[in-house]
């Protein structure tokens, strides 16, 4: 006897903010295109209850030097681009990139301290290398991220870039510099519902809108409080569809940098001979942190291997097909 | 860890300067103890753990060693100086003591933004002590009545008075038959009568035996042990009538500013014994002001009823609070049994019972259940907050059918503690502070009318308020750097504002209030607004469903509504929902020292209070952080702050 069954459908009061980063000529920019994110109307990817209208997207991090500490699996990968942000940056837009992640790092390999009017430079090569829209963040110090960052938006005026992070500590800057320069921010908090709603209050409160505000919840990766992650993502998210305006922003979440920082994806020696290739580790543990992530709520997932992009781009299709 | 008895035959000479006192002490001793020891109070604000760095002294000779010098520089320890909690004496040495930081007896006075509901400190329902005067006139024995000298006496009680089944202590029996016969058996007997509501087995005992009709006059003294302050009504409990008051900072406090320290305290070599007798000393000395100023003699007061948190009672009766610190926090005692006053050693009539008033849980004492009796709230249909906010913040909610109790804890930012230039509100202190919203510049009221010395617990609150109001600090607590004034700047612990320029402060340096102390006051407003939340989530009820608020506490009337809702520390409601009471846990204890229904209620109320338990609760966390914000995190519940803003924005 056939049984019918009805899937119970949440009704949600609250949607995400829509946020467009980039600006084509017309708006101001040079981006050959903008990319929007966020307007879900229910929990990710459950098209039978509500809305999801813009596909979550895969950014490609680029650094303004060569990156030296980083896992020799993502080294072969990319080769000789990396010493050139710009060379590098194309590259990423070939292999399938929706936004470009250029993150200054403060210092070059040989530790010489990277100038504001070099962080001003590379923004400019980078713009000129790809026209998609750019996500910029600094070292990670507040200081020296306002000084950085302050420069890079002086110098891409009306790009709609989105500046990060922009943590409790140096908003007030970070913030200040967008509102000039009409760019977008990465309101970046660790991990806690009540400190993101903070920092939105707070961004929103120096009348930067909150459609120019990204949010990172600051996430770990599999194996280093994934599942934390994921249940704060998922609270956030729930408290935005239920109505609470200052939690209902996109997110975007930093998985390469994340899941490439610890010894799984990195070394090859010393460790059981079971954990396998170190090349298909390091890929996997990157897809596994993504996917996860993606499930949790997250509209920008920012990825470092080549080979991670398709298959997070195909996950994502699989996903969004109904 | 005590470090004593490692060298046993090993003594050390150890002379403290200025005083003189010379003291011998084993090798390994403690500086605080060998200080103890020469008769010397030395004060140990977090109870000798090694935190606080206020009880440091100054070696000049001699050897000690450092378990930790954490909160001195290198160049002070090559000084000498050392922590006493932490110096371990090594050998003969010289010790320099400087001046100890007095306690100053004053309070203050003034109210703003609620009604204080006037608490009658006349008892008006019937009064009905356990202690009773019974007159007798005895017939005097003879050769032909060879009755004892005590049946006689239960014969006549029994007879003129109905009162039966005496009992007496043998000390009473031992002055009985001079007693009798040098008041020539004209004699009034004062008796306690017990509680049979609650013991079916109490007997009437007798206390006293006085010459002649004494019926006339009867006394009693309603205690309340504060971790702060000591407060001691003297009762004539004929006409249930408070004749006179007097208090006291706790002398407790040199050995910890706070119960947790306190409790630390009595973990020290002899440490539950010194707590007993300083709790003692500071008590007997209000006694004994009380005494002297109304003339009565101690021996006539006849009846002790004591309220105080749960440490405080333990620390009273000398039962060791440990476990009142430790996971799962639980008191030795509920309510405990009635003791006499010469066990304990209080100063009043050493056959009088004193009675310790129940307690529910281990952060929720006897001045809660006593607060609650004077507040009445357990008799009204208005759903009703009751908060005592001290160090710890105690939360009763209900109503006549219901009560539910938690207590957070606040830390000690509101009473000095934590806050650079906090203080408690003695002399000196900065009370309340209004700053101009165009200029940035404070105004403000010191208690006395004295150059500023600090800011007191009332005056964070209106500081903070002022400051987020006109924009020097934001949602977050931190400073707006860009402001055009000279009082904003940045110090050690980050932004910073000057509330008194050095040379108008009573200190000789700039008294300001920086971002760490006021990270420290959003977490004790957090602390305490998140317990409300968490009270109110846990009845399935919202706080704007309570019909009244009332608070309590010596603190509690001195917070400006207006402002304390303007940081989040209370609820966003009309003010005429906002009630001080003041000290109920002192009234309390009076109306149940002058009532035995009283006292068989707060018995009740102790045993209808469901107390939930903060540590055990997944939500408070989320509570907590969510309050760490001018005013919340969830401004929605905070409309008339709401407005405010929008109209500072114009």
């Amino acid at each position: 006897m056939p049984v019918t069954v009805e899937i119970p459908k949440e009704r949600w009061t609250g949607s995400i903010r829509e946020v467009t980063l980039g600006a084509t000529a017309e708006q101001g920019g040079t981006r050959a295109k903008t990319v929007t994110v966020g307007g879900e109307t229910t929990l990710p990817f459950l098209h039978f209850e509500g809305e999801m209208p813009h596909t979550p997207i895969v950014g490609i991090e680029v650094q303004d030097s060569y990156p030296a500490d980083w896992s020799p699996v993502l080294l072969a990968a990319w080769g000789d681009v990396l010493n050139d942000p710009a060379a590098w940056a194309k590259k990423a837009e070939e292999i399938g990139a929706d936004v470009i992640m250029l993150k200054v790092r403060g210092a070059d390999a040989d530790g010489n301290a990277t100038s504001p009017e070099q962080a001003a430079a590379v923004i400019q090569s980078v713009l000129q290398a790809t026209g998609l829209p750019i996500i910029v963040r600094g070292p990670g110090q507040a200081e020296l991220d306002n000084k950085l960052l302050v420069a890079v938006a002086e110098a891409a005026p009306g790009e709609r870039l989105a500046l990060g992070l922009c943590e409790d500590k140096n908003y007030r800057t970070i913030v200040a510099a967008a509102l000039a320069h009409d760019h977008l921010v990465v309101a970046s908090s660790p991990i806690d519902v009540n400190l993101a709603k903070q920092l939105n209050i707070l961004i929103s409160d120096m009348r930067l809108p909150l459609e120019r505000v990204l949010m990172d919840p600051t996430t770990g990766a599999l194996g280093y409080g994934i599942e934390y992650s994921y249940s704060v993502m998922e609270r956030l998210r729930v408290a935005a569809l239920t109505g609470d305006g200052m939690t209902q922003q996109p997110m975007v979440c930093f998985v390469g940098e994340e899941s490439w920082r610890q010894k799984e994806s990195r070394t090859a020696e010393g460790v059981p001979a079971e954990w396998g290739d170190i090349e298909k580790r390091g890929i996997t543990w990157e897809i596994a942190t993504a996917t996860a992530l993606l499930e949790s709520g997250a509209d920008i997932v920012v990825l470092r291997h080549p080979e991670t992009v398709d298959v997070v781009h195909e996950t994502i299709s699989k996903l969004m097909a109904h | 860890m005590e470090e004593t008895a490692k060298q046993p035959n090993h003594g050390a000479i150890v002379v403290f300067k200025p005083s003189g006192q010379v003291v011998e002490v084993q090798i390994g001793t403690l500086l605080s103890d060998a200080a103890v020891e020469a008769g010397l109070s030395l004060n140990l604000p977090c109870g000798g753990q090694g935190r606080c760095g206020r009880c440091r002294v100054k070696v000049e000779h001699g050897d000690v060693s450092h378990r930790s010098a954490a909160r001195l520089t290198t160049a002070e320890r090559q000084e000498g100086w050392a922590l006493g909690c932490q110096a371990v004496i090594k050998g003969d040495a010289v010790i320099f003591v400087p001046e100890q930081e007095q306690v100053e007896i004053e309070f203050v006075t003034k109210t703003v933004g609620a009604e204080r509901i006037a608490l009658a400190a006349d008892f008006k329902g019937e009064v009905d002590p356990s202690v009773r005067r019974a007159y007798v006139a005895i017939t005097p024995p003879s050769l032909d009545d060879q009755t004892t000298d005590w049946d006689r006496l239960l014969r006549a009680l029994s007879l003129e008075h109905g009162i039966r089944e005496v009992g007496a202590n043998l000390a009473t029996l031992r002055d009985l038959a001079r007693d009798l016969r040098e008041a020539e058996w004209s004699v009034t007997a004062v008796l306690d009568m017990g509680d049979p509501e609650r013991d079916t087995c109490a007997r009437p005992r007798l206390i006293d035996l006085l010459p002649g009709d004494q019926t006339g006059r009867c006394y009693g003294v309603a205690i309340d042990i504060g971790t702060t302050s000591n407060v001691v009504y003297l009762v004539d409990l004929v006409r249930g009538k408070v004749i006179d008051r007097a208090s006291a900072y706790s002398g407790q406090i040199q050995a910890g500013e706070d119960v947790i320290s306190r409790i630390v305290f009595a973990q020290k070599r002899d440490g539950l014994n010194r707590l007993q007798k300083m709790v003692l000393k500071t008590l007997n000395g209000l006694l004994e002001e009380l005494t002297s100023r109304n003339q009565i003699p101690a021996s006539q007061i006849s009846k002790a009823v004591v309220a105080g948190n749960t440490t405080m009672i333990q620390l009273f009766l000398a039962l060791d609070p440990k476990t009142i610190r430790e996971m799962p926090f639980i008191p030795t005692i509920g309510q405990p049994m009635a003791v006499t006053a010469e066990e304990l050693g209080l100063a009043i009539n050493p056959r009088a019972t004193v009675d310790c008033l129940p307690v529910v849980g281990a952060y929720v004492g006897a001045d809660i259940t006593a607060g609650v009796l004077a507040s009445g709230m357990h008799e009204t249909d208005a759903l009703t907050l009751f908060i005592d906010v001290g160090t710890n913040g105690e939360i009763v909610l209900g109503n006549r059918d219901w009560l539910i109790t938690c207590a957070c804890s606040a830390g000690p930012a509101f009473e000095g503690s934590g806050v650079r230039h906090g203080m408690r509100a003695t002399a000196g202190a900065i009370e309340e502070v209004w700053i101009d919203a165009r200029t940035y510049e404070p105004t403000y009221e010191t208690i006395g009318n004295l150059p500023a010395r600090g800011i007191a617990g009332s005056g964070m609150i209106g500081l903070l308020a002022d400051m987020f109001i006109t924009g020097i600090v934001d949602k977050a607590g931190k400073i707006a750097r860009d402001l055009p004034t000279p009082r904003v700047r940045v110090g050690d612990h980050g932004g910073e504002y000057v509330v008194v320029w050095a040379n108008q402060s009573g200190i000789g340096t700039d008294i300001v209030i920086n971002e760490v102390d006021i990270e420290n006051l959003l977490r004790t407003k957090g602390a305490i607004y998140a317990g409300f939340t968490v009270l109110v989530q846990s009845v399935g009820v919202e706080l704007a469903d309570v019909e009244q608020v009332f608070i309590a506490g010596a603190f509690g009337q001195y917070i400006n509504i207006e402002k304390a809702i303007h940081i989040g520390l209370l609820p966003d409601m009309p003010w005429d929902r906002f009630h001080y009471l003041g000290n109920t846990s002192a009234l309390g204890a009076f109306h149940s020292l002058v009532s035995r229904a009283m006292r068989h209620e707060v018995f009740e109320i102790a045993q209808k209070m469901t107390y939930l338990e903060l540590s055990a609760d997944n939500t408070f966390y989320d509570r907590f952080m969510s309050a760490l914000f001018l005013p919340h995190t969830d401004i929605t519940a905070f409309p008339s702050v709401m407005r405010l803003l929008k109209e500072r924005e114009g």
